[in-house]
């Protein structure tokens, strides 16, 4: 980001800028069970999160800023989630949407089940509930929103230099050699 | 074909059923390991039976009394369904692979395999198939412990009637 991530910005050229970012969230939908249909139907006409500025279905990581992880995340998905979440860019937000990506939800005994995504990446924000409605994920936007709204970017990079992403962190390199 | 008429025939036929039941017209039929290979190919390629699709493989733990595999196959031909089922010893449990019978047994056998360490003698390719590479143990079995649980018990109730009440 060059200056922006260095030094405090004057609040007029601060707050256009979070405005600008607050309303153009790209999201990169990682939808891994039930909770995904409420994730795309936040999406749709009836309740439409686009209308908050926040586009559904990114391409791929690389163009998205905001990841939400809706649904049960497990041991074996864990890699690919730490991988997509590396490839997107900076400044990068993170959902934790529904009780299976919070703490593990039902299959909180389970033997396959990560029990939280917040164990493999930073999470932002998390909406409980089993699947949590539509709504709950627009209250959920709407808080990360005004968050996004009063944050410094350079306070933004400090936090993230303070505690890096160390690739090949906790769960240790990605295999490739088999696939 | 009906079930008992089924039965009949797979008693004349391959000489291997132990015994047979039939629950809401449907055929179970139990064999042993040395005749399950034979058995299965005969309900694919008999022209009475034509089992042709291989609906699921898996396992049953019945805890001393060893592992019960159960295989459902359907005829889509003849449209009727059968289990056959056999019994595997607790200990080093291994029944002869199916993959060469129906091409769709392979995964589920990878699947019992890893679930609950019953090996298939003969798989082409017996590694893991859910579970990470670093997973110890057979999680179906049910002496599998839930480290969850040893820390912590379930703090609800176990049973229905334990509310009714």
């Amino acid at each position: 980001m060059g200056v922006v991530d260095k030094v405090d910005l004057p609040q007029p050229v601060k707050f256009i800028l979070n405005w600008g970012r607050r309303y153009s969230l790209w999201v990169m939908n990682f939808g891994l069970a039930c909770c995904a249909i409420e994730l795309i139907a936040a999406s749709t006409s009836r309740h439409d999160f686009i209308r908050l500025g926040v586009i559904p279905v990114a391409h791929g990581p690389r163009q998205a800023d905001l990841l939400v992880v809706a649904g049960t995340l497990t041991d074996k998905m864990a890699p690919a989630l730490k991988r997509v979440y590396e490839q997107m860019p900076e400044p990068k937000y993170c959902i934790s949407f529904g009780s299976c990506s919070n703490c593990g939800g039902p299959f909180w005994d389970s033997y396959s089940v990560t029990k939280g995504v917040d164990q493999i990446v930073p999470v932002d924000m998390y909406v409980p509930g089993c699947p949590p409605r539509p709504e709950a994920l627009l209250e959920g936007i709407l808080l990360l929103q005004a968050r996004i709204g009063k944050e410094s970017l350079k306070d933004y990079y400090a936090k993230r230099d303070a505690d890096p992403i160390v690739v090949g962190g906790p769960l240790g390199p990605v295999d490739l050699s088999n696939r | 074909m009906k079930a008992a008429e089924l039965s009949q025939h797979l008693k004349e036929a391959t000489g291997a059923i132990e015994r047979d039941e039939v629950l809401n017209e449907q055929l179970s039929v139990w064999t042993t390991s040395e005749k399950w290979v034979e058995v299965a190919t005969h309900l694919r390629d008999c022209g009475k039976c034509m089992f042709d699709y291989f609906t699921f493989l898996s396992a049953v733990d019945f805890e001393d009394e060893g592992f019960e595999i159960v295989l459902h196959v359907y005829s889509i031909r003849r449209q009727h369904h059968i289990n056959v089922k056999l019994t595997a010893p607790r200990e080093n449990p291994s029944v002869p692979t199916l993959s060469g019978v129906w091409r769709g047994a392979n995964w589920h056998e990878r699947e019992t395999w890893e679930m609950f360490g019953i090996n298939f003698e003969g798989h082409p390719h017996l590694v893991k198939l859910y579970l990470t590479e670093a997973f110890e143990g057979n999680p179906l079995r049910k002496d599998f412990l839930l480290m969850t649980r040893e820390a912590k018990e379930w703090p609800g109730e176990q049973e229905p009637k334990e509310h009714a009440g």
